[in-house]
C-alpha cells in the first residue's frame, strides 16, 4: 500500500515537473497562432481562443521565399558538418586507438585542450582566417569551421567505441592478407556505426542552432541560416513581431525534433552497446 | 599498440590527414595566432598592420572594470547553474529510474529544452519575462504575490537571473540523461543489502547512489563548469549587456570588444586568460577524476 | 567488475561529452545587435571578380527595417525599375539593423568584404571618412555637380568634410512630438509647449489604466545622442563648443545636467520609461495607448497606419525650453566605398535621389532631399510641414569622427545617472573629461 502511495507521489512530481519544463514550449506554439495584434492585448492568453488561432503567421514565414532558402541553408551546412565530421573524426580516432605514431600524444592532449577551451574565444582569430580564405559572406565557408569545432569531441567520443572493439578482430582481418584500409572500413567503421551515428545526432543539432559565428560571417538575407533569420525579427526597438518569430521557431525545431525523436532508442542503444561491451 | 610498416604506414598517414589538416588549419592555427594578437595593439583601421605592446593587453584587461563586472557575473552563473542543474537534474533521473511506466515519456518530455535552440530559447524566456509579459501578470493578476510587475530584465541582478533560469532549465536534460545511464549501473544488490541492514531510503542515497555515480558527478561538474563559461547566446539575446554593461558576461564582453569597438588585441587577450582559467579549472578537475577512476 | 565499470565510465563520459558539446558550442556568441531583413532578391552576390561582361551585381545595404513600408518600395518598386531601367547590374540590398549596420561596415572594412552601397547615418560620415572607405564624389565622378545641384544643400552638408563631398544627402528628418489625444484630454492635459509642461504633462499622464496596467507619459527607446539631445539642446545645453573641440563645460555644464536630471527624476516616478530591455517596444506602446507621448519622425505615420490604424494620435513641435525647441536633425546619406563597382554604383545613387525614387520613398514617410521631389504633390498631400517647420531648428550631432564612440558613451553615462548609480553631475563630469580626449585625438 504504501509503496503505491510513493509510486503515484513520484509520477505526481515527474508530470509537474514536466510541465514547468515544457511550458515555455507550449507558450510559444500558442503565441505562434495569435494574430501579431494580439501580443500586448490584456489580459494576456496562454491560449489564444479557438476562434482566434490564426494560421497567419505561418503563412507568412511560408510566403517568403527567404525563409525557405534560409531553411535549406540549414539543412546544407548541418549535413554538410555531420558527414565530414563523421568521416574525419572516425578515422583520427581509429589511428589514434590502434596505432603508435610520432606525435600521437600531442594529437590527444590537443583534442583534449580544445574541448576545454570555449569555441567562441578563438572567434577573432578565426574571423581574420576566414577573411583570408575569402569565405566571409559564404555558406559553404561555415562548414570547414563548424567541423573544427566538432571534431574534438567527436574522436574523443569515437575513439571510446573503437576502444570496445575487441583487438582480435583486426588481427584476424590482418591475417586474412588486410590492410589498414580494409580494418578500417570493414571492421572498424561497422562496429562503432552506433557510436558513430549518437554523435551525429549531437554534430546536427550544434550546426544546425549556431549563431555566433554565422552571424558574424553571415551578411546577405539569402544565405543567412535559421538562427540568424530568426534573430532578425528581434531586437529592433520599434516592433518586435513575436508572432512571425515563433512561427519560424516551430519551423526550425521541427527537423530537430524529427532527429533526435528517431534517433533517441538509437541514441541510447549505441551508449549501452559501448558500454556493455569489453 | 601496433607497430606500422610498409605501406600501412602510409595508409594510416592518409586516414589521419584529412584530421589534421583541419585541426591545423582551423583550430590549431587560430589558438596560436590569437596568443600572439593578444601581445599587439590590433585595433580598427589597423586589422593589418599592429604594434607590439607586450602584456599591456593584459593590464588593460585586468584593469577594466566591464571586465570585472562580466567576469563576476560569469562565476555567479557557473555557481548558481552547475549545482542547481545537477541537484536537479539527479533528481529526475531517480524519479524516472524508480518509475516503471512510461520511462522513455519523461526521458523526451525532460530532454525537450536540451535541443531547443539558444537562440529560440532565449527569445521565448525575454518574452516570457518582459514587463509586460505573461510571468509577471501571472504573478501580479493571477497569484497576486506582487502588486508592481517585477522588472527582470532592467537590472543586473534581474537579467542575470533570467539567464540563469534559462541555463538550469536547458540543463536538466542533460543532467537527468547522464545521471540516468550512471544509476543504470549501481548494482541493485547494494541497495537490497543497504535495506537489509535497515538503512532508510536517505541513507541509501548517500551511502550507496552517491558513491556508486561519484565519478559521473565529477564529469558532469567539469563538463558544466565549462559550459558555464560557455555562457553568451542567452545573456546577449535577453540583455545584450544591459543596462549599461551590468549584465555581460565574459564572452560578450569579449565579442562586444572585438566587434564593436574594434579592439582585436584587447579581446584576444581575454580570450586568452579564459581559456587560462578553464584549462587550469579542467585540469584541476580531471586530475580528480582520473585519481577517482584509479581508487 | 571493475574492468567493465571503467567501461562505463569511459562510454558515459564519452556519450556525456559529445552532449556537452552541443551545449557548449552552441551556446556560443550572439551579436550585439539583431538585424532586420526582408525578401532580397538575390541574384549571383559578390562578384568580386570584375566580370570581362558588363554583369555588374551591386550590393547595397541598408537599415529599412525589415516589414516597413520602405522596404516594401525598395524591393518591389525601386530596385526592379532600376535593373529594367539599367540592364546588366543586379542590385542584391541587404537590410541590417541601425546599430548593427554600422559594426559591419567596420568589420567589412577590415576584411576588404565592403558592399558597393551604403545608406548611411549621416552621423557616420565622419567616421568613416577618416577610415579613407569612402570615395570623395566630387572629384571621381564628373557629373557631380549636377547631381548635387539638385539636392538640398543644407543636407548636402552633412557629407561634406574638407572641402570634399562623400556622399549624397538621401532623406532629412527630425523628430517631433507625437500624442496621444484620447490619453492628453482624459488627463485634463494640454500640449506641452515648453519643457516645464512637458515634464509635468509626463507626470500627469503616467499611472494606470482601466485594466490596471501602468501607463507613462512618455517614451524614449534609448538614452544615446539621437534620444537625448532634443532634450539637452532644447534646455539650453550642449554636448560640445562650436568648434567640437571641447566637452568640458558644455556636456557638464550646468544646462545639459539639468535635462538629464529630468530625465533621471521622471524616470524614477515612472513618468517615462522605454529604454529597458523589458519594456513594451515603442510602436506597440503607443498603439495600445501604454506610451501617451514620443518623439519620433515622420515614418511613425505609415508604420502606425499599419499596425494601430484605430488610433487618434497628432503631433507638436517639441517642447521648449531655455533653448527653444531644438531637436536632432536626423537623416541619411547615400555613399560608395573604394571597393565599390563605381559606375554602376553612381548610377544606383544617382537613381536613389531621382524625383522618382524619391518621391517613392516620401510616400513612406522619407522626407526628400530631391528639390524637385519635395515640390511634387505627393509631399504636400504627405503633410511633411510640421517636421520641415522643426527642421529650422534642428541641429546635428556632433560631426566628429568618434562620435559613434561618444555616443556609446553617453548612453552608458546616462543608464547610470537613471539607474541611480550616480548623480548626473558626477556623470556628466567624468563623461566630459573622457570625450574631451577623444576630441584631442580628431
Amino acid at each position: 500500500m504504501r509503496k503505491k502511495r510513493t509510486a503515484l507521489w513520484m509520477y505526481v512530481l515527474l508530470i509537474a515537473g514536466m510541465v514547468i519544463v515544457v511550458l515555455p514550449m507550449v507558450y510559444m506554439i500558442s503565441t505562434s497562432l495569435k494574430p501579431n495584434g494580439a501580443l500586448y492585448e490584456y489580459p494576456p492568453k496562454f491560449f489564444p481562443k479557438l476562434k482566434e488561432i490564426t494560421l497567419e503567421n505561418y503563412r507568412y514565414i511560408l510566403s517568403q521565399g527567404r525563409f525557405l532558402r534560409n531553411f535549406l541553408n540549414s539543412v546544407l551546412v548541418s549535413v554538410s558538418t555531420v558527414a565530414l565530421s563523421a568521416v574525419v573524426s572516425s578515422a583520427l580516432a581509429f589511428c589514434i586507438a590502434r596505432f603508435r605514431f610520432p606525435g600521437r600524444r600531442f594529437l590527444f592532449a590537443f583534442i583534449i585542450l580544445t574541448m576545454i577551451i570555449p569555441g567562441t574565444t578563438m572567434i577573432v582569430p578565426q574571423y581574420e582566417l576566414a577573411v583570408k580564405l575569402h569565405t566571409i559572406n559564404s555558406i559553404g565557408g561555415l562548414i570547414p569551421f563548424y567541423t573544427a569545432w566538432v571534431i574534438p569531441y567527436s574522436t574523443f567520443m569515437i575513439k571510446g567505441f573503437v576502444e570496445n572493439i575487441p583487438r582480435e578482430l583486426d588481427e584476424a582481418a590482418y591475417i586474412d592478407g588486410g590492410n589498414v584500409f580494409t580494418v578500417y572500413f570493414h571492421v572498424v567503421l561497422p562496429l562503432a556505426k552506433p557510436g558513430i551515428a549518437s554523435i551525429s545526432i549531437f554534430n546536427f543539432l550544434t550546426a544546425w542552432e549556431e549563431f555566433p559565428w554565422a552571424n558574424t560571417v553571415i551578411n546577405d538575407d539569402m544565405k543567412r541560416t535559421l538562427p540568424i533569420a530568426i534573430s532578425g525579427f528581434f531586437g529592433q526597438h520599434q516592433f518586435t513581431q513575436w508572432g512571425y518569430v515563433f512561427a519560424l521557431s516551430v519551423f526550425s525545431l521541427i527537423p530537430i525534433l524529427i532527429v533526435f525523436i528517431s534517433c533517441q532508442k538509437f541514441f541510447v542503444k549505441g551508449l549501452t552497446a559501448g558500454s556493455v561491451k569489453g | 599498440m601496433m607497430k606500422l610498416k610498409g605501406w600501412n604506414k602510409v595508409r594510416v598517414l592518409a586516414l589521419l590527414l584529412p584530421g589534421l589538416l583541419i585541426f591545423g588549419i582551423f583550430t590549431f592555427y587560430p589558438i596560436v595566432r590569437l596568443f600572439w594578437m593578444s601581445f599587439f595593439k590590433w585595433d580598427f583601421g589597423s586589422f593589418f598592420d599592429q604594434k607590439f605592446i607586450g602584456f599591456d593587453n593584459y593590464r588593460t584587461v585586468l584593469g577594466d572594470e566591464n571586465f570585472r563586472v562580466a567576469f563576476a557575473n560569469t562565476i555567479v552563473y557557473t555557481l548558481v547553474t552547475v549545482p542547481a542543474q545537477m541537484m536537479l537534474g539527479l533528481f529526475v533521473a531517480m524519479l524516472i529510474n524508480s518509475i516503471t511506466h512510461a520511462k522513455i515519456f519523461f526521458r523526451v518530455a525532460y530532454y525537450l529544452p536540451v535541443i531547443t535552440s539558444w537562440v529560440i530559447a532565449s527569445l521565448v524566456f525575454k518574452y516570457v519575462f518582459n514587463t509586460e509579459g505573461m510571468l509577471n501578470y501571472f504573478l501580479t493578476n493571477v497569484v497576486h504575490v506582487t502588486s508592481q510587475n517585477v522588472h527582470w530584465l532592467d537590472s543586473r541582478w534581474g537579467g542575470m537571473t533570467v539567464a540563469m533560469l534559462l541555463g538550469i532549465w536547458k540543463g536538466i536534460g542533460w543532467n537527468m540523461v547522464v545521471f540516468l545511464a550512471a544509476l543504470q549501473q549501481v548494482p541493485q544488490s547494494l541497495y537490497e543489502s543497504a535495506s537489509m541492514d535497515g538503512a532508510g531510503a536517505w541513507q541509501r542515497f548517500v551511502h550507496v547512489t552517491l558513491p556508486g555515480i561519484r565519478g559521473t558527478i565529477l564529469f558532469a561538474l567539469v563538463m558544466l563548469t565549462i559550459g558555464g563559461f560557455n555562457v553568451y547566446t542567452s545573456t546577449k539575446l535577453i540583455t545584450d549587456g544591459k543596462p549599461g554593461h551590468a549584465t555581460e558576461v565574459v564572452l560578450t564582453w569579449m565579442y562586444y570588444k572585438a566587434f564593436s569597438s574594434g579592439k582585436f588585441g584587447y579581446s584576444a587577450a581575454l580570450s586568452f586568460i579564459i581559456a587560462l582559467v578553464l584549462a587550469v579549472l579542467a585540469v584541476v578537475q580531471f586530475g580528480l577524476m582520473q585519481r577517482k577512476e584509479d581508487d | 567488475m571493475k574492468k567493465c565499470s571503467g567501461r562505463i565510465q569511459t562510454a558515459i563520459l564519452s556519450a556525456a561529452m559529445c552532449m556537452a558539446l552541443a551545449g557548449s558550442m552552441t551556446a556560443g556568441a550572439a551579436e550585439s545587435s539583431v538585424k532586420d531583413e526582408d525578401s532580397v532578391k538575390t541574384q549571383a552576390s559578390g562578384t568580386e571578380a570584375a566580370a570581362p561582361s558588363e554583369e555588374v551585381t551591386l550590393n547595397f545595404w541598408h537599415h529599412y527595417s525589415a516589414q516597413s513600408p520602405e522596404n516594401e518600395t525598395l524591393m518591389n518598386d525601386l530596385i526592379p525599375k532600376f535593373e529594367k531601367e539599367h540592364p546588366g547590374i543586379t542590385v542584391n540590398a541587404v537590410s541590417h539593423e541601425w546599430a548593427d549596420l554600422h559594426d559591419k561596415i567596420l568589420i567589412s572594412a577590415q576584411s576588404d568584404t565592403l558592399p558597393d552601397v551604403a545608406r548611411l547615418d549621416s552621423a557616420w560620415v565622419p567616421e568613416f571618412q577618416k577610415m579613407g572607405i569612402l570615395v570623395p564624389l566630387n572629384q571621381e565622378m564628373s557629373d557631380f555637380g549636377d547631381v548635387s545641384g539638385g539636392l538640398l544643400e543644407s543636407a548636402m552638408t552633412t557629407a561634406q568634410i574638407g572641402g570634399d563631398s562623400y556622399a549624397l544627402a538621401l532623406n532629412t528628418n527630425t523628430k517631433i512630438l507625437y500624442y496621444n489625444v484620447q490619453g492628453l484630454k482624459d488627463a485634463g492635459v494640454d500640449v506641452p509647449k515648453t519643457m516645464d509642461e512637458f515634464a509635468e504633462a509626463c507626470r500627469k499622464l503616467s499611472g494606470t489604466n482601466k485594466n490596471g496596467q501602468q501607463v507613462w507619459g512618455y517614451d524614449e527607446p534609448g538614452l544615446s545622442g539621437w534620444n537625448l539631445c532634443p532634450f539637452i539642446w532644447s534646455m539650453g545645453g550642449a554636448i560640445t563648443n562650436e568648434d567640437q573641440t571641447k566637452a568640458t563645460g558644455y556636456l557638464n555644464g550646468e544646462k545639459t545636467v539639468a535635462a538629464i536630471q529630468m530625465f533621471a527624476d521622471l524616470a524614477k516616478e515612472g513618468a517615462i520609461t522605454g529604454w529597458n530591455s523589458g519594456d513594451i517596444p515603442m510602436t506597440d506602446g503607443f498603439g495600445t495607448g501604454r506610451y501617451m507621448m514620443l518623439l519620433e519622425g515622420p515614418w511613425k505615420v505609415s508604420e502606425l497606419a499599419g499596425a494601430y490604424p484605430d488610433l487618434e494620435y497628432a503631433v507638436a513641435p517639441v517642447p521648449a525650453g531655455d533653448g527653444g525647441s531644438v531637436s536632432v536633425l536626423g537623416g541619411e546619406d547615400i555613399g560608395m566605398f573604394k571597393s565599390a563597382h563605381k559606375d554602376a554604383a553612381w548610377k544606383f545613387m544617382k537613381f536613389m535621389t531621382s524625383e522618382y525614387a524619391q518621391e517613392a520613398m516620401a510616400k513612406c514617410g522619407q522626407i526628400p532631399c530631391n528639390k524637385e521631389a519635395l515640390e511634387s504633390d505627393t509631399v504636400k498631400k504627405a503633410d511633411f510641414a510640421p517636421y520641415i517647420e522643426q527642421l529650422k531648428t534642428a541641429k546635428s550631432r556632433p560631426t566628429v569622427a568618434s562620435w559613434s564612440e561618444i555616443d556609446s558613451k553617453l548612453s552608458e553615462a546616462v543608464t547610470g545617472v537613471v539607474n541611480g548609480d550616480t548623480t548626473a553631475q558626477d556623470a556628466m563630469d567624468q563623461l566630459a573629461a573622457e570625450v574631451d580626449e577623444l576630441l584631442a585625438e580628431e
